[in-house]
């Protein structure tokens, strides 16, 4: 145990030498194709941070959730755009849950080295985070399938490949899907944080039979094991956001003098403070204890649950915590120049993506009993 | 050590592993604890249940946080929080415990050798029961300011002064209080410990009637009452250092997702009588509280393994006060919200084939924001000793 605690102090050590915060760097790239730095997606695979959920015998590093979710905590709280938790965990987390041997030995390598970035495209236009609620549709054609539908919040948005859950009449697939095929009927939506995601239209999109990654009834568990672990490594993402928009808030609270006393003097916006912190805590260890949860190997509903668990918190107290943080700087928490609010617009995209709050406290709920 | 505070321990509990050590809990519990005491709807006066704790004390029970050399079961932190735990899930009623809960644990720290032996045996076999006279009229928060006097004359400590919110003290045999010792000293400074006889004529107990109806705390008027001077706890002066110096479970006990979880069995209960359980909008606060309850625990498991591992708490464990207390209120008040007009009911209600009382949990939640410490007096610890928000 002491032995992996220090492993995970030396990784998060590593993660804010290798991606510390630049406040310059984030406006920079916000807004652009790409809308992140290659250049750093690079060193991040170059650090092995990809393989971190693929197991020693694929070539990864087989070192679990834990050790993701330590690495999404600190680029948060870099408030990184990189796209880890989509590109750099729940691929690799499907990728390695591929029952086809061949197969991952084909997609995993370029892939963990960072030369190809790829996007999972899954969810329907309204929203569903079910898979079995894809709208994309396959037809078996004599030499391979053909896709039509449309699916929407591809992050990232402009990857080197998609990988498309589909449906055909006998069930669930996944196809590897080249950019160029798709670049045509690719539309881009703006978030927040100046990071796009994709809505991509498919009609009669033709592919060969060796597209196909995957069909049969595992699909379904496949894609929700692996959405739900990164749901997680969000959470822990955003305790990463969480904490530092916090941090910032105390300092401010600390130097800023009105009426002769610093403001942070003042009881009412201390007990605030407390509870802000309750929250952060609260988000803290309701995502250790889903990484736990999923540490002991968990999978299914159980891992649905604690996905769940610490969404819910982890998103409602990212959200409470950051916009708190504007009223209690007042209004240069308002203002584009001040860091914060690449926090706030971090947090805003990432709390309602991939479930928001109330989505996984009804999840939890619905699972959760008779359990 | 030659001296017998207890009965002999039957066996090495912790040589036991958890697994076997909660299975021969949970059988006495079961077993052994008269049902119709189970989660009372306040606080148990010792007639009640006395026979149950003569039980415990027989069988070298009744203390399981105090050493073996001290009479008690001697468990490891592990085993004492699966001890605590057995308790609250079979809804095991407490009696006026803080002998065995406080005056013990500070006794073995600061006591004299003689002070251990005259109190802990009685403690131990409950001939003596005692109650915690600190807070006051005019020393509520502010504790430290409190009136009552110690003055010495000859080898006795005359007191005079008001204790209140002494809980069960007409149960009591006997009081340890906080009693001014210096009035010319910074205030922590001039307190001090001390362990008072309540069997005497300048002791006067009255009971407050709370607005639940019932009578759990009391005023304690002290009038020229005498003690010894070798009831002096932890030297002269020292009061304040004695009466702060609790750790591990007692720290983060009240801070237990125990109660919040007791509560939402009730909500579950009520909800479902009155055919709320599959409305929406009540699943969404239900699923909000449930959240609210599983996050306090995965915290809660965080600190217990602190003092499991024997490692040091800092301050920033009070925020599971606030939050377990805060959540339990959550809780009694979306009972009362979905009960409707049941919750104009007192005691007991029959609401289709249960029967629940309803505002129970409602008086139940109020006084834990208030006592060890108000959530409010939490609060300004945290802010200033954990965020290191600037003092006014």
């Amino acid at each position: 145990m002491n032995e992996g605690n220090e492993t995970l102090a030396l990784l998060r050590e590593t993660v804010a030498r290798t991606v510390p915060f630049d406040g310059d760097r984030i406006r920079r790239v916000r807004g652009q194709t790409p809308d992140f730095d290659r250049s750093v997606w690079r060193r991040m695979a170059e650090q092995g941070w990809f393989s971190i959920l693929i197991p020693e015998e694929d070539g990864g590093l087989g070192l679990g959730l834990e050790a993701a979710a330590t690495v999404a905590e600190q680029l948060g709280m870099s408030c990184a755009p990189e796209p880890f938790v989509m590109a750099g965990v729940l691929v690799p987390a499907l990728l390695a849950r591929m029952t086809d041997r061949q197969m991952r030995n084909e997609q995993l390598p370029p892939l963990l080295a960072g030369d190809r970035i790829v996007s999972f495209a899954w969810q329907s236009p309204n929203g569903s985070l079910n898979p079995v609620d894809t709208e994309i549709r396959a037809t078996k054609l004599s030499d391979g399938i053909s896709l039509s539908g449309r699916c929407r919040f591809v992050t990232p948005a402009d990857p080197d490949a998609f990988i498309l859950l589909a449906r055909s009449p006998e069930g669930l697939l996944l196809a590897s899907v080249p950019r160029e095929l798709v670049a045509a009927h690719r539309v881009l939506e703006s978030g927040p944080d100046g990071v796009f995601t994709a809505q991509l239209t498919l009609s009669g999109l033709r592919l060969p039979r060796s597209a196909i990654l995957m069909e049969g009834e595992d699909v379904g568990l496949v894609v929700g094991d692996a959405l739900n672990c990164a749901v997680i490594a969000q959470s822990a993402e955003l305790c990463g956001l969480m904490q530092r928009a916090f941090s910032m808030t105390l300092d401010y609270l600390r130097t800023r003098h009105q009426f002769g006393v610093p403001i942070g003097s003042f009881q009412a916006l201390q007990h605030r403070c407390v509870d802000l912190f309750i929250q952060q805590e609260l988000a803290r260890h309701a995502t250790a204890a889903a990484i736990r949860a999923a540490g002991q190997g968990v999978t299914g509903r159980k891992l649905a649950l604690a996905a769940s668990s610490a969404k819910a918190r982890a998103a409602y107290a990212a959200t409470l915590i950051t916009t708190q943080a504007i009223q209690l700087h007042g209004a240069i928490g308002f203002t584009d120049e001040y860091d914060l609010g690449l926090y706030v617009n971090r947090t805003a995209r990432l709390a309602a993506s991939l479930g928001n709050a109330a989505w996984h406290r009804r999840r939890y709920a619905d699972l959760s009993e008779g359990a | 050590m030659s001296f017998q505070y207890g009965v002999q321990q039957e066996r090495d509990w912790n040589a036991l592993s958890n697994d076997e050590f909660r299975q021969i809990i949970r059988h006495e519990f079961e077993a052994h604890y008269p049902s119709h005491l189970r989660y009372p709807p306040r606080r148990l006066r010792w007639h009640e249940n006395k026979d149950w704790y003569l039980r415990m004390a027989a069988k070298g029970w009744i203390a399981p946080n105090w050493p073996v050399e001290y009479g008690g079961m001697g468990l490891s932190p592990a085993k004492l929080l699966i001890f605590y735990e057995e308790c609250e899930r079979w809804g095991i009623a407490r009696f006026q415990d803080h002998g065995i809960l406080m005056l013990g644990p500070l006794l073995i720290k600061w006591g004299t050798e003689e002070q251990r032996r005259r109190y802990l045996p009685k403690i131990l076999s409950c001939e003596e029961i005692w109650c915690q006279g600190y807070s006051e009229p005019d020393a509520g928060s502010d504790l430290a300011s409190l009136k009552t006097t110690a003055v010495l004359e000859g080898d006795e400590f005359v007191i005079t002064g008001q204790k209140i919110w002494t809980t069960l003290a007409q149960d009591a045999t006997h009081m340890f209080l906080l009693a001014r010792t210096d009035p010319h000293v910074k205030k922590q400074q001039g307190i001090s410990f001390l362990l008072l006889d309540l069997n005497q004529k300048g002791v006067t107990i009255r009971p407050i009637r709370d607005i639940a109806g019932h009578e759990e705390f009391c005023e304690v008027f002290l009038d020229g009452a005498r003690t010894h001077v070798s009831n002096l706890v932890g030297g002269l002066n020292n009061g304040w250092t004695v009466a702060k110096s609790l750790l591990g479970f007692e720290r983060i006990h009240i801070g237990s997702p125990k109660m919040p979880e007791y509560g939402l069995t009730i909500l579950e209960n009520v909800a479902r009588a009155c055919g709320a359980w599959d409305d929406p909008v009540f699943r969404d606060k239900y699923a909000f509280l449930k959240l609210d309850v599983a996050h306090l625990a995965d915290a809660y498991n965080h600190y217990a393994g602190i003092v499991i591992r024997g490692e040091p708490l800092g301050s920033d464990v009070s925020y599971l006060k606030i939050w377990a207390t805060e959540t339990f209120q959550r809780i009694a008040d979306l009972i009362v919200e979905t009960a409707g007009p049941f919750a104009a009911i007192r005691g007991p209600v029959k609401i289709g084939n249960s029967e629940i009382d309803i505002l129970a949990t409602f008086y139940k939640a109020r006084p834990p924001t208030i006592y060890g410490g108000t959530n409010e007096i939490q609060r300004n610890i945290i802010a200033q000793q954990v965020l290191n928000l600037p003092r006014r």
